[in-house]
């Protein structure tokens, strides 16, 4: 019996998130994703060079509904988005973060570029993790904020998003003057995706800084969508499609803490088991399952799942 | 290696005399390629042909059947390493060990709790599968008490597993009308293990220590003539069985390797629950086809079960959002209310225009079997009567103070007859959705 | 009640209806064709009519500009009449040619109230007219069978039968009631003198008339193509195999549903039926009798008619309901329609002429491709081929001579100016050039006709979109890119491009392509690329392994087959290897009525071609949208284009 080994024909892109001083930011770390020459973990026909990380969120206000199990491990820092960000790093050992712009959208507190603007600057103060900056998630406001943030981090070499089809113009434009990365996103739909990849790329910005959200759903909530446009991606990738070879990001937590099955009391469905545990564990699920299907970033909420997926990550990276 | 059409369509008469059922020879072989059909719906196919065209349909993976009656599970015989090549057939089986060195009531209540593992979601039934007696306590009487045990208070099938033929067969003794899976033959006690599958016609499962071993033995045992086999590669880092089991699977689906071409079990225990969660939902989505596992919390098998039905649900299946009554933004009395059919692509081109219009409204999804406006409309899928009928129990009347719905323009020709049928005022709204925002900003208003 | 008086223009066609009606059923009284695309709905706004006089009562509208309202514009079907009026038809709503009627065609128009048959060119021969034993749907015999004696005594039918089958095989023979009643007395005062008319009709060959003396040198047919859209007639001299005319018009069941779903519904409804039938007939007679009497023919002389369509259109026409096409899973009442006398459905020929329909594959691949493919000789090829049909329903057939496979992609109107802002079929004033000359922003256009500028049709849709990819004016997605030219600008429907300044145009107004247009067209091209994929991938095959790519349609002549690769509506392959071949579907009716051996291939041809649902074929919804990006999301899928943009 001989090994059935796979030759692929390319790679994934390898991408480089934050700046050190020597690289003009300042930054104590970066982090590196991509670069993969195989499928997921599949050590035998290739080399996977870097481990898929975990970037864990920040808001920039008080995130209005999330179950008590959550907001439980952050205390009174939700509020602040510099106390958060700090607590992370410090306790967590979180060493990437996610801020998330929630304050900006019209629905919550329709809060300026400018503020968001000075948020981020107060955490890349604070904390000298790299940092993944997201705006409200509302294509046309993002289109304000995207390119004052941007320019707030200049340098550090920021991943930046979402670029939508809807904006994509103004977002590829800000990251690409500010040195940074950007996040593409489209709806579960792979062509979508790639469509969009190539209409940044057409606009001269280079598909190595680019990094893909096919869109994520939670476990029991189009999970499997998802799952496998990821890996028709990952596929297309080591085929040798440029235009699909970019590392990919899933919100995890976003996702998931929405969950029926994450939120609902014990009175509600007294079945299902402890709420406690009961969300952390869709969380883990959810984000593991993403790394069977190609995920390069896992953007996630609770300290307790973080840190079980990070065991998972380190176990997958054996190779026996 | 699966044929193409036109491959098998060469085999067949070509006389287009329909008396497979199909139109054409043609029609007859692609459904044959697509696993549509079989090969005797056609009677007038030479032997030679039939030779030909069985020896290439022979599945790479052999199923594998436990247990019988309606809680009867059947594993294996898949087909593509992907789930979006066509489906995955077989969901992973789930399993419970259950020691005999416990005590009986502890015995008994593991089983009850066991027998609680079963949730409703989105109108499916998931629920553990199989409970894995393990002789512990090498003691052949106690195993059958907790066979017995298991039998009688459980309607799953079951797997015995022991190193000791004499307790095994104790066991299949009590249970083997129900078709229990057998684990298993080692190195050391393959024919001991072989003779008992066979006298009592149950499936076996092949232990190897690593692949190599397993090879060995899995020709082995094949060889004496047992066809129902489950293979185990033994337990490494969750790095290591991953691509232990991605070997398993291509070289049975790609290379066609028959010693590995059967299903594979895989027993999980982590340091806490999170751990063996996960490494229980890695195996279910690259390539265990049974696994077994200590933990029975609902909240510990909830996220597994349901991981499982996600990644072996079709994906050829037309994609659908749950029909039902949508807020886009915060909607209120006065705010507008669409509708459009059940189909996600739909969904997903309506819905984010909604948004963009920054107009909250309601969007009503219709059951339409996911096919897209004109489709369904042409196939009388999404018809006034059942818009009728999905305002009806989506309770609209109640959520806004007006009385007016809006329809897709490519179906305004259903205006007048939805009018009677509701006894709302219909408008007709733009055709694609790029002319939503326009019309729910410009002439909703 | 009280009645008003309407007068449309330029025609000045009166007509008297109760007040209250609304315009376009009015316009449809008076015989006058508007185009009405949503059935009168208010959504197309295609129906914009002009009120010169008179009062109306109009419904608000967003489908008219601010401009258009301040003229005088309305929506024919959102407006009722009251009292006299007069109504100016502009010429984007008629839905006719400009041609200028003949005082023939004038007083045809006056036998049915449907439009007048305009002349068509024959059509582009098609490239491999193939050749067919001659052996026409009616055949006529000049006989002189000896006269009976005490010896030679059979009777005078089987005399007729006798002398009928020296030298020929005709196995099975028969002759009506009807005939035979006569017969005897015909022989005998026609001096044994007659002759026969033989029908081919099904497996039998029927006598259909016996006639007094030799009128051999009479015998005609016609061919028909039922358009969904259009309907195409020849008359066709079937002795000496000659086409003596052509002629055309729209399909009035237009009026009733541009599409041949909504005609199905609109059919479900009591008497609907009735009068989708007797207007398609109408139809065809009057375009049968307009050429009869400009060849000095008498009806008499035709003895058969050959017609193919689409499913839907062969129901109506024989007044089958077609209510299970639309409904899962699909089947039609018959694929093979058996031959049967024209007089029975309405046709007006010869009393005993017959009809015979080509036959269909499936409810959504009707006799017009089994024709089509015919025609082209797809079938007779020993690599695969491909035939598309660039029209509303937009078919695809891949075969050779062993297997075809087929497969409806449902392209939608646009080929033929449907969905258009300004979209008009392939008729006089449609621009079918377009060329954009990027350093001077300046655009050459050439029209149908050479005339002055009244609209786009599909080919020069085509030409339009691949020019403002190639000029650096529209990206990938299909959005305009405004910085590029002075001519995108935003329009009352989005971004647009302007093709023709309204001094310039024939209609006063400024001619644009708008991004929805374009969006429409990605739509159509996706579907005709991707279903032609899902069908190569069905039985295994890519489009390397293509021979020969016949294009058929409305547009296929007028068609630049580098400009459709530009765009990803044709695949990437060398362009000898494509040919146009015009209306095959007439072409292959023909070939039908002319030769019982063609016949019989198009039922072989129909008998083994598989139809593939492409609804139920998982992959087709992901190639769709891949294909949805120009020319391809997949760049690498066309080389050439590659080379072209970069
Ligand atoms: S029964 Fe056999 S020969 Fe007849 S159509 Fe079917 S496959 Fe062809
Ligand atoms: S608007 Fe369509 S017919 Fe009047």
């Amino acid at each position: 019996m001989e090994k059935a080994t796979e030759k692929w024909a390319s790679k994934v892109n390898q991408l480089i998130i934050g700046a050190t001083q020597k690289e003009g930011g300042t930054r104590n770390s970066v982090i590196k994703v991509g670069g993969a020459t195989t499928l997921p973990f599949l050590h035998f026909e290739g080399v996977i060079p870097n481990s898929p990380v975990i970037a864990m969120e920040v808001w920039d206000m008080e995130p209005p509904d999330w179950p008590a199990v959550l907001k439980e491990p952050f205390g009174d820092v939700l509020g602040d988005p510099v106390e958060w960000a700090k607590k992370c790093v410090n306790e967590y050992g979180a060493d990437f973060l996610c801020l998330r712009l929630a304050s900006t959208h019209p629905d919550t507190k329709n809060n300026s570029p400018e503020e968001a603007a000075t948020t981020v600057k107060k955490v890349l103060e604070v904390v000298s993790v790299p940092l993944m900056i997201i705006g409200c998630n509302q294509a046309e406001k993002d289109t304000e904020v995207i390119p004052a943030v941007s320019e707030a981090a200049r340098g550090e070499n920021c991943l930046v998003g979402i670029a939508v089809e809807a904006n994509y113009k103004t977002i590829t434009a800000a990251c690409q003057s500010d040195g940074h990365s950007i996040i593409a996103e489209s709806p579960i739909d792979i062509n979508l995706a790639k469509q969009l990849n190539i209409l940044i790329s057409d606009m001269s910005f280079p598909p190595e800084k680019i990094i893909m959200h096919p869109a994520t759903g939670a476990l029991g909530y189009g999970l499997e969508y998802t799952y496998s446009i990821m890996e028709r991606s990952r596929l297309a990738a080591l085929q040798g499609d440029k235009m699909m070879s970019m590392p990919m990001v899933n919100f995890v937590g976003q996702e998931v803490w929405r969950a029926k099955e994450a939120k609902a009391s014990e009175q509600e469905v007294p079945e299902w088991g402890p709420i406690a545990s009961r969300g952390p564990l869709w969380e883990v699920t959810t984000a593991v399952s993403y790394l069977q299907a190609g995920a390069d970033i896992l953007v996630m909420c609770h300290p307790k799942a973080i840190d079980s997926v990070k065991k998972v990550i380190e176990e997958l990276m054996k190779k026996e | 290696m699966a044929l193409t059409g036109l491959e098998i369509y060469k085999h067949l008469p070509k006389t287009n005399c329909k008396k497979c059922g199909f139109p054409t020879c043609l029609a007859f072989a692609m459904a044959l390629a697509g696993k549509k059909t079989s090969l005797d719906k056609c009677p007038d196919i030479t032997e030679e042909a039939k030779l030909a065209l069985e020896s290439a349909s022979q599945p790479p993976m052999a199923t594998v059947t436990m247990g019988v009656g309606e809680n009867q599970v059947e594993v294996g015989g898949e087909t593509v390493l992907f789930r979006h090549e066509k489906t995955f057939y077989h969901p992973c089986a789930i399993g419970i060990t259950l020691s005999d060195s416990l005590e009986k009531e502890k015995i008994i209540e593991r089983i009850e709790k066991v027998n609680k593992l079963k949730f409703e979601r989105v109108g499916m039934f998931l629920q553990v599968n199989l409970i894995a007696i393990s002789n512990e306590s090498n003691n052949p009487d106690k195993f059958c008490d907790a066979v017995k045990s298991a039998t009688e208070k459980s309607n799953l099938p079951l797997i015995l597993i022991s190193n000791n033929p004499q307790a095994l067969e104790a066991g299949l003794k009590i249970c083997s009308e129900r078709k229990p899976l057998i684990y298993s033959a080692k190195e050391d006690n393959r024919e001991a293990m072989v003779d008992l599958a066979k006298k009592y016609s149950c499936p076996l499962v092949i232990y190897g220590k690593n692949l190599e071993e397993l090879d060995s033995l899995s020709q082995k045992v094949v060889a004496s003539g047992v066809k129902d086999v489950v293979l185990d590669p033994g337990t490494r880092s969750l790095g290591g069985s991953v691509q232990d089991f991605t070997q398993l699977r291509r070289l049975a689906l790609k290379r066609g390797y028959r010693p590995f071409g059967y299903p594979v079990i895989t027993f999980v225990n982590g340091s806490d629950p999170y751990q063996e969660v996960s490494m229980a939902a890695t195996f279910v989505a690259k390539y265990a086809n049974i696994v077994v596992l200590d933990r029975i919390e609902p909240e510990e098998i909830l996220p597994l079960v349901t991981l499982r039905q996600n990644i072996y649900t079709d994906p050829q299946k037309p994609i659908m959002v749950e029909p039902k009554l949508y807020e886009v933004g915060t909607p209120n009395e006065n705010s507008p209310l669409l509708v459009t059919t059940n189909f996600s692509l739909t969904f997903f081109t309506v819905q984010p225009e909604i948004e963009a219009s920054k107009v909250p409204s309601y969007l009503l999804i219709v059951e339409a079997e996911g096919l897209s406006v004109l489709t369904a409309w042409a196939a009388e899928k999404f018809t006034p009567e059942g818009i009728a009928e999905a305002m009806k129990k989506a309770e609209v009347e109640k959520k806004l103070s007006h009385k007016k719905i809006i329809i897709p323009g490519y179906v305004a020709v259903m205006k007048a007859k939805l009018e009677d049928e509701s006894g709302w005022e219909v408008l007709v709204g733009p055709k694609e959705g790029s002319g939503i925002p326009k019309y729910l900003k410009g002439t909703w208003q | 009640m009280e009645k008003c008086k309407i007068i449309f223009y330029p025609w000045k066609k009166e007509v008297t209806v109760p007040s209250g009606t609304d315009l376009l059923t009015a316009a449809i009284r008076a015989g006058v064709n508007i185009y009405n695309s949503c059935g009168g709905e208010g959504v197309c706004g295609r129906c914009k009519v002009i009120v010169r006089k008179g009062e109306v009562i109009t419904e608000p509208t967003g489908r008219l500009s601010a401009k258009e309202k301040k003229k005088g514009y309305v929506l024919a079907c959102r407006t009722t009449c009251k009292g006299r009026m007069e109504i100016e038809v502009p010429p984007e709503s008629r839905l006719e040619g400009l041609e200028i009627l003949t005082e023939e065609a004038k007083a045809k128009r006056l036998v049915g109230l449907y439009t007048p048959a305009e002349e068509v060119e024959k059509g582009p021969e098609v490239a491999l007219e193939r050749v067919f034993t001659h052996g026409p749907l009616s055949t006529k015999l000049y006989l002189e069978p000896s006269p009976p004696t005490l010896e030679d005594n059979v009777g005078d039918l089987e005399r007729v039968y006798r002398e009928i089958r020296k030298g020929r095989e005709i196995p099975i023979m028969q002759m009506g009631l009807a005939n035979i009643k006569k017969l005897s007395k015909l022989l005998r005062d026609s001096s044994w003198k007659v002759t026969a008319t033989l029908g081919n009709r099904n497996e039998t060959t029927e006598v259909v008339l016996i006639e007094p003396g030799d009128t051999t040198n009479k015998n005609y047919g016609v061919a028909v193509d039922v358009g969904t859209t259009t309907i195409v007639a020849y008359l066709v001299n079937l002795r000496e195999r000659q086409v003596l005319g052509a002629k055309a018009c729209y399909n009035p069941q237009v009026d009733f549903g541009e599409d041949v779903i909504s005609r199905i519904i609109f059919a479900q409804e009591k008497d609907r039926l009735e009068k989708l039938h007797h207007v398609v007939i109408d139809a065809i007679n009057n375009l049968i009798l307009g050429m009869v009497m400009e060849h000095n023919l008498t009806l008499n002389d035709i003895n058969g008619v050959a017609c193919a369509g689409n499913t839907t259109m062969i129901h109506l026409l024989l007044r089958v309901p077609p209510e299970y096409l639309r409904k899962e899973p699909y089947v039609s009442t018959a694929g093979f329609m058996p031959v049967i006398r024209a007089a029975e459905v309405g046709i007006k020929i010869n009393p005993r002429g017959l009809l015979c329909c080509i036959p269909g594959v499936s409810s959504y691949v009707g006799g017009d491709i089994t024709a089509g493919v015919l025609a082209s000789g797809l079938d007779d090829l020993s690599t695969p081929g491909l035939f598309i049909d660039l029209g509303t329903n937009g078919e695809v057939v891949l075969g050779n001579k062993d297997w075809l496979v087929c497969c409806s992609t449902s392209a939608g109107p646009c080929f033929e100016g449907g969905g258009i802002k300004w979209g008009i079929r392939a008729m006089k004033g449609a621009i079918q050039r377009v060329e954009i000359n990027p350093s001077k922003d300046k655009v050459n256009l050439c029209t149908i006709g050479k005339g002055k500028p009244k609209g786009i049709c599909g080919a020069g849709l085509v030409d339009c979109v691949a020019e403002l990819m190639k000029s650096g004016r529209l990206n990938r997605a299909g959005k305009l890119i405004s910085e590029s030219s002075k001519r995108i600008r935003e329009g009352e429907d989005g971004w647009e491009f302007l093709l023709v300044e309204s001094k310039k145009s024939l209609v006063d107004q400024d001619i644009v392509i708008t991004e929805t247009d374009i969006k429409n067209l990605i739509h159509s091209k996706g579907a005709i690329y991707s279903g032609t994929e899902v069908l190569l991938k069905r039985v295994g095959l890519s489009f390397q392994d293509l021979e020969q790519v016949f294009v058929a349609g409305g547009l296929g002549t007028a068609l630049d087959v580098e400009k459709a690769i530009m765009i990803g509506l044709l695949p990437d392959l060398p362009p000898e290897k494509f040919t146009f071949i015009g209306n095959s579907a007439i072409a292959g009716t023909r070939m039908c009525l002319l030769s019982h051996e063609a016949m019989r291939k198009a039922e072989k041809i129909a008998g083994k071609m598989t139809y593939v649902d492409l609804s139920t074929e998982p992959e087709f919804m992901n190639n769709y949208t891949a294909s949805l990006f120009l020319p391809h999301t997949d760049i690498n899928l066309f080389p050439s284009v590659k080379k072209l943009i970069g």
